[in-house]
């Protein structure tokens, strides 16, 4: 008994501790999910999460077997997310204010987000992405000589109808734009793509009219997004 | 003078008629005059059985793709890039395919997290670039 039970042990010791060891912990209870991580596509799934093992006794489990007694296979089928998962009132809001910040690094952030890039539930065909608000949009901040050499190009579609102004002209004309067409050069072209643009909402001043969603400070880590000096 | 496509046989023959039930069969919710003439039904359903054939195995690479895009945006959250996670998964001879991987990093948030600590006594620091979002 002793060495039938130290036998097994001895030789996945041998061969593959460290191996051993994983699978027992990865095969370990699935849990609700508690404070701290959040189990991101859940809510469609909510209803499958109670699987009848957990409510049969133990005696009857014999009388289920397979998909009915642990719930659907959600581990081998890759996820795909139902209407529930990307309810535009349940997403999130984020604000940013551009005052001082490098004009392409605040973009980039910003069309992360709004693509929904940095969550593991990302899906390139739907929008699962967060609302992003840019306050001060007239205080973005660019570096070397772009402010007066930067150029913003439009064609009216007619000949001879191209139209440029530079950076501060535009600035002084309409500063939201800056902002959105930076991003929505980053953001997905395609019917997607301006639907995502939809979900970028900049504004001049430092007031924006979206308090009631409770929109939290977007998370940057872009180190050198805030211009010195 | 016949060959095989989609699993279907078609003849060369002069008459057109022998295989256009064939073809509209496979024709079907195509757009406009291409559902319902044949001389356009015909072009657009061999267009669609060689777009088949080469989705196939594109199929196969777009989802190895999109796996570790999760991935990388799961391992992110905790301050790792993917490409040290997998290199960390690799020397533990964890043989966890990208599938599974990016499936736990959705469903399973504390057994990923427990993998991420995994990987990380090989690599120094974070992994993480300091621009990445």
């Amino acid at each position: 008994m002793a060495t039938a039970v130290a036998s097994p042990t001895f030789l996945s010791s041998a061969f593959a501790p460290r191996h051993h060891r994983r699978l027992t912990r990865l095969a370990g209870p699935r849990r609700a999910a508690p404070v701290g991580l959040a189990v991101r596509c859940e809510k469609s799934d909510k209803q499958k999460r109670q699987p009848l093992s957990a409510l049969v006794p133990r005696e009857q489990r014999f009388m289920f077997e397979g998909d009915e007694l642990c719930g659907p296979d959600i581990w081998n089928t890759t996820w795909y997310p139902k209407a529930a998962d990307h309810v535009t009132t349940e997403k999130t809001w984020y604000v940013v204010d551009a005052t001082d910040k490098i004009l392409g690094r605040l973009a980039s952030t910003i069309a992360v987000h709004i693509r929904g890039k940095n969550e593991p539930t990302y899906t390139p065909s739907v929008d699962m992405g967060a609302f992003v608000i840019v306050v001060n949009a007239e205080k973005v901040a660019v570096s070397g000589k772009k402010r007066s050499q930067k150029l913003y190009r439009r064609h009216s579609g007619r000949p001879g109808g191209m139209k440029e102004e530079t950076f501060d002209q535009l600035q002084k004309r309409i500063p939201e734009r800056i902002v959105e067409h930076a991003v929505r050069g980053m953001l997905p072209k395609g019917r997607l793509g301006r639907r995502l643009f939809t979900h970028l909402k900049v504004y001049k001043g430092a007031e924006h009219p979206h308090e009631a969603q409770k929109p939290v400070p977007l998370p940057i880590r872009d180190k050198r997004i805030q211009k010195t000096g | 003078m016949d060959y095989m496509e989609g699993g279907k046989l078609f003849r060369r023959s002069s008459n057109w008629k022998m295989n256009k039930g064939k073809i509209f069969k496979l024709a079907k919710g195509f757009r406009g005059r291409a559902k319902n003439c044949i001389r356009i039904a015909r072009e657009r359903v061999e267009k669609a059985l060689q777009y088949s054939y080469r989705d196939r195995h594109n199929k196969k690479r777009d989802m190895r793709s999109l796996w570790v895009e999760r991935i990388n945006s799961g391992t992110r959250l905790h301050g790792v890039n993917y490409g040290k996670f997998m290199h960390g998964l690799m020397k533990e001879n964890i043989q966890l395919n990208r599938k599974v991987l990016s499936e736990l990093s959705m469903h399973e948030p504390y057994s990923f997290k427990a993998l991420v600590d995994v990987s990380a006594h090989h690599f120094q620091g974070t992994g993480l670039s300091k621009r990445r979002v």
